[in-house]
């Protein structure tokens, strides 16, 4: 490794992986859950099977399809999703958003011990190699990235193994009003030693603050994601909500659905109190390009919602909002038997505390189809179940992320990680159904935004390579 | 006794990879991503090493070991910098620079570099 060859970009070479930078270390001395790793290992067929059987409405050819997609932009995703019950016992798990860049390998336990690059190896070796392989372009290798060094360097030094090539791993940052990456003619290109820049034909991206701003629509360097990505839905929530509508309109006669809460999109500010008195008086507030937490706002009271209204006000006046029914946090007697959605929660503990937590999974595109490569939860910090602390915000009931802002930059709240290991997994009262109908729920938002991605961006890459061809 | 390191530079990047090279290689190392932190970590620990960058975000690493000179604060000091400019290698010589090493940085090197000069 050469650190430093110019400001914020280093070179990683072949043979720099090292486990401890790339896993927290209570992952490290982790065991997976056999349950998780059996879920993991169960081929295409097996869940389409096994959820046929506890969904008989749904039509297998319709999830086959799914499954066995191709997706061509959205190849590398992660969803959030919550465990949710409603009045009469019917769990689901529900989709909160879909990431195009999602975080997940440092939170993974391996899934064979002998394979140390773990799930890195799985998405760089099986996902980007046999694009790069195919794509006819000029130059290096990079990873660009704006937060998340630990998975980052992970995957510079996963990916010089792979190719047998030193990779330029390149801090994009949105605030860098000189960064060492740039897009010419829609190529990237990487600053290296003596100012001189590097093409790029292949990069890993993991630019997630608003990454539209520097990196262009049919790019010529292959990007995992593409921009396209992000546009469609993989970090515009009111996008995804639009693919999750279409794919649901889609597939409506084929007994399959993605599960989100109920949905409003395209709310002016001045409105927004109106839908707090509508949805009876609790209600998410979330800014359609958010991450990481930032810009959600979960409200349960009056205080709540002049406190978010007076920071949403911060925001350019032409902002429109999205607003979702809250997930509530326990049976309310007298509530829509069907429609009092609410968190099934942890397990109890001894203190008889269950916690609402969220699941991400993340998965890729491999020769064998959508295939899921990791998977963790994240609790809340309040307890569901007992009277909440004079003055608590209701986020610490509801909100899972444990991304916590600081001046060096992003840290984490480990206490509330929850890993899929043999300590923690069953804590989450999950089963191997409940995994393989998250997966499906993942694979089909996936599939969706892929869509959405497709017609909105198809015609113009195809008119830009009739231009230029 | 372990060597004790303290690496200031502002990416943090480039300061975790190094710690971590480090300290699998027995050197007990942290890192600072400012002038002020490092002020701070020097002025409540004791280093054998200190590994700096010329370029800093709040002041330059010449100001630090200006300071610390001031203070009296003791540790062999190495300059990093991406140019090699003949005033700032003066200046550092005169504050007591063992080595002037100029960037990319090899973890590898600057291991060997450090032992060296222990």
């Amino acid at each position: 490794m050469k650190l430093s060859i110019t400001d914020h970009v280093h070179l990683v070479e072949p043979g720099d992986f090292e486990p401890s930078e790339h896993w927290y270390p209570r992952v490290l001395n982790s065991n997976i859950h056999p349950l998780v790793s059996h879920f993991l290992h169960l081929t295409t067929e097996q869940y389409i099977e096994r959820y046929c059987r506890l969904n008989p409405q749904a039509n297998p050819g319709a999830l086959k399809e799914i499954l066995n997609y191709q997706p061509r932009y959205f190849k590398w995703s992660g969803t959030d999703m919550m465990h949710i019950t409603n009045n009469i016992g019917a769990k689901k798990l529900t989709v909160i958003e879909t990431n195009s860049c999602p975080s997940g390998q440092k939170s993974m336990p391996l899934l064979d011990l002998n394979v140390e690059q773990g799930g890195y190896k799985r998405l760089i070796e099986d996902t980007f190699l046999p694009q790069v392989e195919k794509h006819d372009e000029e130059g290096a290798l990079a990873v660009i990235y704006d937060k998340n060094p630990m998975e980052n360097v992970g995957y510079a030094s996963t990916l010089a193994d792979a190719f047998g090539e030193d990779v330029y791993l390149a801090k994009f940052d949105k605030n860098d009003p000189d960064p060492p990456a740039k897009f010419e003619d829609k190529k990237l290109y990487i600053r290296s030693e003596n100012d001189q820049w590097i093409p790029i034909r292949a990069a890993f991206r993991y630019v997630t603050q608003e990454p539209w701003n520097r990196i262009p629509v049919g790019s010529k360097t292959l990007l995992l994601n593409p921009i396209e990505a992000c546009l469609a839905g993989g970090r515009n929530k009111s996008e995804a909500f639009l693919a999750y509508s279409d794919f649901n309109e889609k597939f409506k006669a084929d007994g399959i659905g993605i599960n989100t809460p109920e949905t409003f999109l395209d709310v002016e500010l001045n409105d927004i109190p109106e839908y707090f008195e509508a949805l009876g008086k609790s209600m998410v507030i979330k800014v359609p390009d958010s991450n990481a937490g930032q810009g959600v706002y979960t409200i349960t009271s009056e205080k709540e919602l002049e406190q978010a209204m007076k920071a949403l006000k911060q925001n350019p006046p032409e902002d429109k909002y999205l607003i979702q029914q809250l997930i509530y946090s326990n049976y309310i007697d007298g509530a829509d038997k069907e429609k009092a959605w609410y968190h099934v929660g942890t397990i109890p503990d001894k203190k008889n505390r269950s916690y609402a937590f969220d699941l991400r999974l993340m998965m890729h595109y491999t020769s064998s189809g959508i295939r899921p490569l990791a998977i963790y939860s994240r609790r809340a910090k309040l307890p569901l179940n007992q009277p909440m602390p004079e003055g608590a915000d209701s986020w610490d009931l509801y909100g899972t992320n444990l991304s916590v802002k600081q001046t060096e930059g992003w840290s984490y709240d480990d206490e509330r990680l929850m890993l899929y290991d043999i300590r923690n997994f069953a804590n989450l009262g999950l089963g191997i159904d409940e995994l393989i109908s998250g997966f499906i729920q993942s694979a089909m938002a996936t599939y969706a935004i892929d869509q959405h991605a497709i017609k909105k961006f198809d015609h113009v890459n195809y008119e830009f390579e009739s231009i230029n061809s | 006794m372990n060597l004790k390191v303290l690496i200031v530079e502002d990416d943090i990047v480039f300061c975790k990879l190094l710690t971590k090279y480090l300290n699998n290689n027995s050197v007990n190392t942290n890192d600072a991503q400012s002038a002020e932190a490092a002020k701070k970590l020097l002025a409540a620990e004791t280093f054998d090493f200190v590994v700096i960058d010329y370029k800093l975000p709040d002041e330059d690493g010449l100001a630090v070991l200006q300071w610390m000179d001031q203070e009296h604060i003791e540790a062999r000091k190495i300059l990093m910098s991406r140019f090699e400019d003949e005033t700032v290698i003066r200046k550092a010589t005169d504050l007591g620079v063992k080595k002037f090493i100029k960037k990319p940085i090899k973890p590898n090197e600057l291991l060997e570099l450090i032992r060296e000069l222990k």
